[in-house]
């Protein structure tokens, strides 16, 4: 199953998502800021990050950022308590997948991922 | 600064919605009903401001998570809970029993990530609305009286500040909260000019 990175400085978010990925099956890894997460990238590529914006040190633009000037082509997912119309469309600008605004439901976190993944019915049988 | 009788009005409508929007999240995450009141919206100094909240919340120690807020409109918002309160929803969040050390091991992040979500909600909807982008402080969690959560250093003493204030219930649970909002009233000229736009329906 695929290797999900979880990048949130709030335990409490990294625990919720956790438990409902690995519900699914997924492999999980945490950080709770976005220098961890680019440390994290050199032991193990995740298939996907789950990313945070508003965090100390490096936050969520930053790591955005650094991952497309340095061609990571990893898939990212933001995962952001920030509603407004404007952080969206900036996240996308800076290569996001997919923007989910918190609490993430289960279900479209899920549906989000197997999206961005590439899962169909066809690849998982 | 004075603002017109519309515009208060207007500015209270725009807090409704996202309070109501707040409330939502904070409906999705608890999963029981929130009661809202109307908001109170008015201008004050910042000492007659302390003196209103105090009327309003009372001198006992509470639990806040504070998100400072800057772009065309400054200021600060506030979710504020009696200390107990905060303990029964984080027990109810997290699954452990109000009162063990396990609790209050865990009470301040995830109060503090609570007051981010539901924050933003406020906020994002109001910045939606007014197409007027804002950007946070990180949040930061007190534990304090209600005077010292508004100490000078965060509010001058010769500002006018526009001070906005919704109560929630949560009933089922006897848990009572308030979401506070302070704008800076210096920094509002963009802030009515957006309400002027809006009420005229102007396309951007």
């Amino acid at each position: 199953m695929p290797l999900i990175l979880i990048v949130d400085d709030a335990q409490f978010t990294r625990r919720v998502i956790c438990k409902s990925l690995q519900k699914q099956g997924y492999l999980t890894r945490e950080a709770s800021n976005g220098r961890e997460a680019i440390g994290l990238l050199d032991e193990e590529m995740p298939d996907c990050i789950l990313l945070d914006l508003l965090m100390p040190e490096f936050d969520g633009w930053d790591v955005l950022t650094f991952l497309k000037e340095n061609g990571y082509k990893i898939p990212v997912i933001v995962i952001t308590a920030d509603i407004q119309e404007t952080s969206r469309q900036h996240c996308f600008d800076l290569g996001a997948k997919a923007v989910i605004n918190k609490p993430p439901k289960p279900d479209e976190l899920n549906n989000t991922l197997k999206k961005v993944l590439g899962f169909t019915e066809e690849n998982t049988r | 600064m004075n603002l017109t009788v519309d515009q208060l009005d207007t500015l209270q409508e725009l807090v409704n919605i996202g309070v109501g929007r707040a409330a939502s999240v904070l409906n999705e995450m608890i999963e029981c009903h929130i009661r809202l009141q109307v908001p109170f919206i008015r201008v004050f100094s910042p000492g007659k401001m302390k003196d209103e909240l105090e009327n309003r919340l009372g001198v006992s120690l509470v639990s806040a998570v504070r998100l400072g807020f800057t772009g065309s409109f400054s200021g600060l918002a506030q979710l504020v809970f009696p200390t107990d309160s905060a303990s029964k929803l984080v027990a109810l969040l997290t699954n452990e029993e109000v009162g063990t050390p396990d609790l209050d091991a865990v009470k301040i992040g995830t109060l503090t990530e609570v007051g981010n979500i539901v924050i933003n909600g406020v906020m994002g909807s109001m910045s939606n609305l007014l197409r007027q982008h804002l950007n946070y402080s990180l949040p930061m969690y007190l534990e304090d009286t209600v005077e010292h959560l508004l100490s000078s250093k965060q509010l001058e003493p010769n500002t006018t500040v526009l001070l906005a204030q919704a109560r929630f219930t949560i009933e089922q649970l006897q848990i009572a909260g308030d979401i506070i909002l302070i704008f800076k009233l210096g920094s509002f000229d963009a802030l009515l000019k957006a309400l002027d736009r809006i009420e005229e329906g102007e396309e951007e």
